[in-house]
């Protein structure tokens, strides 16, 4: 992590984030990796308003895409449909395909439960459950496994390790999860979110709520996850597009407007917006 | 606000000095005024708190000196050789909140889930103001409806019911047990259930809206169904105003009077049978105080009230500490 602009893109074909013993990567990714998840002439709608105008992307697997844009521009509604989150409220609706390995998510017949412990959602405000430090990550497993107390305590363990958070953490797994502080309670969510084995993880502006130390930290993490997960992420921040992803989406007023390899949008962008936006320009 | 600062510095620029003393005094006078006045308002509260307490005491001391603690502990009520004993309208008291509280709270509780997490839109409001209504019948009504429909009901219908359904099981024939009068202590408690349902769901409908939707979102998002969500995040994060709801509609039913006058029965004994008549405290001082003659009687009669007040003390107590002990088990 901890990338310049110009240090990523030089690095780019290389890809050196990848760990030894994952399939080894042709320079070439775009044609090889598995696209995870298929975004295909997506469109939107809050009421009568069309937020998202026909947007199609891939997400590839164990890749990290970043959406960048201004507000408004429909990169969290983009987010929440992966997860159908946006059924939770009457008079949302989605039309156009997303495929996740093959399957359209958006068909009625798919069962919610199932594709949102598939698809794993970090907010932008930490959300720590009402309830202990160790029940806020076994909570969301036993939703789906049946463990013995050993193993449950071994998976809260790993998740709370993966998360970077056990070191801090584990002399007070009884205690409450919203008594931890902004960066550690949004490290938590993390934890709960791997806990329970997503194959993707949505990260919705993870680190607008948190500190610099925080934030780095919470980098790290997600540069440690994508050798396992797909990850997408909403960003305010360039340099964290630039720094973490490999994959960038810029996207304006409801468009996708430029999706490419992070080096290549953050370097030689082949629309005037996304050049105007990543220079500060506008947004 | 803008347009009220606008002229200000104009104003204050010709002459500042006395003319902002003088304001400033105002605002002294002001400040200190409404401090007083909020201050009174909640010494009144306590004064009037004291002075209903002392009342009760004053009144109930000859009762109480009389027949000491025999007062709770004795059933026998005979305004003849008056002898009062408090046990009767004491057990009568407390059985038909109880029926009340095991109806309404998981009723309430499940209307209010309904209305803010599941129902559509456009019927929300038609049923909240439904129940608000229900809130606003005057217990007299209650009352007769209960003696003339609901009763005469129970009675042809349900307690056959009841009883023919629990007869053979032991524990529980005795619970509903005897002939089906119609009015009696289920009655009560069901009428009483009706009129703190809406004091029940329209506090936890209100607590239940507080809770951030994107709570409810990170539930969602690890897979949670409707329920499991409403099980692990909206009554943990609500849990303080729920337990205050019920314990304010506890309060409602332990000192209704007139619609449970109505359809108790006023018999001043203690049944197994929750079938059979009984009568609660409020229900023997409305009924009694008009025919109570003689010191010790008018004196038992208090005494009862201050017993009502006790109860009502000690349940308010029992919420307390339960929402103490859940706050330390939560670590909130």
């Amino acid at each position: 992590m901890n990338m310049t602009v110009a240090q990523s893109a030089a690095v780019s074909s290389a890809r050196p984030m990848q760990p030894a013993g994952a399939q080894r990567e042709m320079p070439n990714a775009q044609e090889t990796a598995h696209e995870k998840i298929s975004v295909r002439n997506l469109r939107f709608y809050y009421g009568d308003t069309l937020a998202l105008k026909g947007i199609s992307l891939p997400l590839y697997e164990r890749k990290v895409t970043a959406f960048i844009g201004p507000s408004g521009c429909g990169k969290s509604t983009l987010l929440r449909i992966l997860n159908r989150m946006y059924d939770l409220y009457p008079g949302q609706r989605a039309d156009g395909e997303v495929l996740l390995d093959g399957e359209n998510i958006l068909s009625p017949k798919q069962d919610k439960n199932l594709l949102r412990s598939r698809v794993g959602m970090v907010f932008q405000k930490p959300t720590p459950f009402p309830m202990t430090i160790y029940d806020n990550i076994a909570f969301g497993v036993r939703l789906y496994e049946k463990l013995s107390k050993a193993e449950m305590d071994e998976r809260v363990e790993s998740s709370l390790r993966r998360a970077a958070l056990w070191n801090e953490v584990k002399d007070k797994l009884g205690a409450s999860g919203q008594s931890l502080s902004g960066g550690q309670q949004q490290r938590l969510c993390i934890a709960r979110t791997v806990a329970i084995k997503p194959e993707v993880i949505l990260l919705d502006e993870p680190c607008s709520a948190l500190d610099p130390i925080s934030t780095a930290k919470i980098e790290e993490l997600i540069d440690e996850l994508k050798a396992e997960y797909t990850i997408a992420i909403v960003t305010h921040n360039m340099q964290q597009a630039a720094r973490c992803s490999e994959y960038t989406a810029f996207m304006y007023l409801g468009e996708l407007v430029e999706f490419d390899e992070t080096s290549r949008i953050f370097t030689t962008p082949s629309d005037q917006r996304t050049q105007d936006y990543i220079t500060g320009r506008f947004g | 606000m803008a347009d009220t600062s606008f002229p200000g510095p104009l104003a204050g620029a010709a002459h500042a000095a006395p003319a902002r003393t003088a304001v400033l005094n105002r605002f002294r006078l002001g400040n200190l005024l409404f401090l007083n006045l909020t201050r009174a308002a909640a010494v009144l509260v306590l004064v009037l708190l004291g002075g209903v307490m002392v009342a009760l005491i004053e009144g109930a001391a000859p009762a109480l000196r009389e027949f000491g603690f025999g007062f709770v502990t004795s059933q026998s009520w005979n305004p003849v050789t008056e002898k009062f004993g408090a046990l009767a309208p004491i057990y009568g008291t407390i059985v038909t909140s109880l029926i009340a509280m095991l109806i309404a709270v998981p009723v309430g509780l499940g209307i209010a889930i309904f209305l803010t997490e599941l129902c559509p839109m456009p019927l929300r409001r038609p049923i909240g103001i439904a129940i608000e209504l229900l809130a606003g019948i005057p217990s007299i009504i209650y009352g007769i409806w209960g003696l003339f429909v609901f009763a005469p009901f129970l009675q042809t219908t349900v307690q056959p019911f009841l009883i023919s359904l629990f007869g053979p099981i032991p524990l529980l024939n005795a619970v509903f047990a005897g002939p089906p009068y119609g009015i009696g202590m289920l009655t009560a408690g069901l009428i009483l259930a009706i009129m703190v349902l809406p004091f029940i769901t329209s506090i936890a409908r209100d607590v239940f809206s507080t809770v951030p939707p994107v709570l409810k979102e990170a539930a969602y998002g690890i897979g949670c169904t409707r329920w499991e969500v409403v099980k692990n995040v909206v009554l943990p994060f609500t849990r303080v105003g729920v337990i205050g709801g019920v314990m304010l509609g506890l309060g409602r039913a332990l000192g209704e009077t007139m619609a449970v006058t109505f359809v108790i029965g006023n018999a001043h004994k203690i049944s197994a049978s929750i079938l059979a008549p009984g009568t609660t405290i409020s229900a023997t001082i409305a009924n009694e105080f008009t025919e109570a003659v003689g010191d010790i009687y008018t004196s038992s009669l208090i005494a009862l009230g201050l017993l009502l007040f006790v109860i009502t003390f000690i349940v308010l107590a029992i919420a307390r500490y339960m929402l103490l002990r859940l706050e330390m088990k939560g670590g909130k």
